[in-house]
């Protein structure tokens, strides 16, 4: 304790505020430590009352009965694919767009930077429906084409990837060239390794984008056999009315992979939220 | 320099080319085909015929729009205060020393990356009377009535407080770290200043937090409404815009207009109100950005 008051930074730890935001952190992660505790809950099972949460019998069975005898397991697989696929796709279109807008010179250059970013201002979802009939047309709903590349480019991606493309000195890229690089050289073994940073902050966004979108595979995907985890678990849920453990396993399986991404990449999303909310 | 300026362009088209096909055939292209498609009676098997502004028309004088359009100003009267005021206080309480902070942080963020499906069925669960915890905890810590059974998903003034507290749970994380972000740069000094002076830590975030936060604020207001004004899947998954169609938005209206009354004509026309609305907002929040850069 003394320490703690001897450090000028701590001073300002009211233990009362400290008790605050524990009391506030449970309350956030109540709902979910519920969804985990009905999870391993046998069906029947009491799981209404907190206190029912740690009473025995625990059991894995609504996973394995989730994972490998429901219509859950192909929709995670569709996740999975379609969302590593967009991550793929989003990271190599954005990235390449935005090489030229960062260090080349060419004709037109600001009337197309503009035109690439005057999609930050059209919101998708008041263009649900003719994106719907555009898709229609290419032949492209129920189809994994159709679930993944309309949220491949991206303004807003483009426009990051830009700026933090110019924050790269232009002596390196004029070193490789003296070497006799061209640009698509300089792209990929200069640019692309000093740009970690930022290309792992647009995977992120663009996993978690994916893997939580729910407007356009809801529209997209027609047969069952097409759904991702948001689009199949309500239409599974709906399926049980009287016990809810089956789907609470269900919602789980859907956030496990998110939760553990978000946790190992922490940093990049908290800092990839306040970047966004600068740059707009 | 006009020579090398021109043979760049062949180099430059292959690095735009697949952006710029895919950006303008689902970003851009969609937005001027959703005038043609406004102008005509569209159904799901397409083109039918042109009306002209007849669907414009049929929306001013259509009641579920308007009923529609007024849901989803409760919604955005009801969230976004919350989602402005409770994601400060949170970055207050999260911005603070030692091993708390990492695990606040992530705490308060947490529901925020996973998806509205799964959002929406913990809360119905949560909601639902008899089986749900909500009602049961209430029972148990005595602060509602043995026989007393809220109806938090099918009364309607209810049903609003579970789509927005479901929100509120979901979506502050955003704000939450855009406030911590602006908390976390403000210097110790001012703090400790404030102190020699005598100020308690009321007064401190009174008169040095608040007013630092306080163009964030507007800029989290801007990016609420707009998010709020697009709010569909909590609503369609919790109360399926019921009781009846007590609680639906635009955007589940167009849904069912487009895809299950198989009007996609009227849909667009509808879509292109909500597109006029969030430009307007989208505009005011750039504006916001753009000065923001300017001072910093």
């Amino acid at each position: 304790m003394n320490k703690e008051k001897n450090n000028k930074i701590k001073s300002r730890g009211d233990p009362a505020v400290s008790a605050a935001a524990v009391l506030t952190a449970v309350i956030f992660l109540v709902p979910l430590i519920w969804a985990a505790a009905c999870s391993i809950k046998v069906e029947g099972s009491r799981i209404a009352g907190p206190m029912d949460w740690f009473v025995p019998p625990f059991t894995l069975k609504n996973y394995y009965d989730i994972l490998f005898s429901s219509k859950v397991a192909l929709w995670l697989y569709n996740s999975v694919f379609i969302a590593v696929l967009s991550v793929v796709l989003t990271v190599a279109v954005t990235s390449l767009a935005a090489y030229p807008f960062a260090k080349l010179a060419f004709s037109g250059k600001k009337m197309l930077y503009f035109y690439f970013i005057i999609g930050l201002v059209v919101p998708g979802e008041a263009t649900i429906v003719p994106l719907f009939i555009v898709a229609n047309q290419l032949n492209m709903l129920d189809s994994y084409a159709g679930m993944i590349l309309p949220s491949i480019a991206g303004s807003m991606n483009f426009m990051i990837a830009v700026a933090f493309f110019r924050s790269i000195p232009k002596d390196m890229m004029e070193a490789a060239r003296i070497d006799g690089a061209g640009d698509f050289r300089i792209f990929w073994s200069v640019m692309i390794p000093l740009s970690k940073t930022i290309l792992v902050t647009i995977s992120i966004f663009s996993f978690m984008g994916s893997w939580n979108n729910y407007l356009w595979p809801l529209l997209c995907a027609i047969n069952e056999k097409m759904f991702t985890l948001p689009v199949g678990i309500p239409t599974f849920a709906m399926t049980y009315s009287v016990d809810y453990v089956k789907p609470m396993t269900a919602n789980v399986v859907a956030s496990i992979p998110a939760i553990l991404l978000y946790l190992i990449f922490e940093k990049h999303i908290s800092q990839g939220v306040s970047l966004s909310g600068i740059k707009g | 320099m006009v020579a090398k300026k021109k043979s760049n362009w062949c180099i430059v088209l292959c690095f735009i080319l697949p952006f710029l096909i895919l950006y303008t055939l689902f970003t851009i292209w969609p937005v001027l085909f959703g005038v043609n498609v406004s102008f005509h009676k569209w159904g799901l098997m397409g083109k039918t015929g042109f009306v002209g502004l007849a669907n414009y028309e049929k929306l001013v004088r259509d009641k579920f729009f308007w009923q529609a359009a007024g849901h989803t100003f409760i919604f955005v009267g009801l969230s976004v205060p919350f989602l402005v005021m409770i994601p400060f206080f949170l970055a207050v309480l999260a911005n603070r020393p030692g091993s708390l902070r990492k695990f606040l942080r992530v705490s308060y963020y947490l529901p925020n990356i996973l998806s509205v499906s799964v959002v929406s069925y913990i809360a119905v669960y949560i909601a639902s009377p008899y089986m749900g915890f909500l009602n049961q905890f209430l029972h148990m810590t005595g602060i509602l009535a043995k026989d007393a059974e809220p109806m938090w998903l099918s009364d309607t003034k209810l049903a609003w407080v579970t789509i927005t507290a479901a929100t509120v749970w979901w979506t502050a994380g955003f704000p939450f770290l855009l406030y911590l972000s602006v908390l976390q740069d403000i210097p110790e000094q001012l703090y400790e200043a404030a102190r020699l002076d005598g100020a308690g830590s009321a007064r401190m975030l009174f008169s040095i937090t608040m007013p630092i936060a306080r163009s964030t604020s507007l800029l989290v207001i801007f990016l609420e409404i707009i998010a709020s004004f697009k709010v569909f899947g909590q609503i369609y998954l919790i109360t399926g815009g019921g009781p009846g169609t007590a609680t639906r938005p635009i955007i589940q209206y167009i849904y069912t207009t487009a895809f299950q009354k198989n009007n996609l004509g009227y849909a667009s026309a509808m879509s292109y109100a909500l597109f006029i609305i969030l430009i307007l907002f989208t505009l005011g929040q750039m504006k916001i950005q753009s000065g923001k850069e300017l001072y910093e």
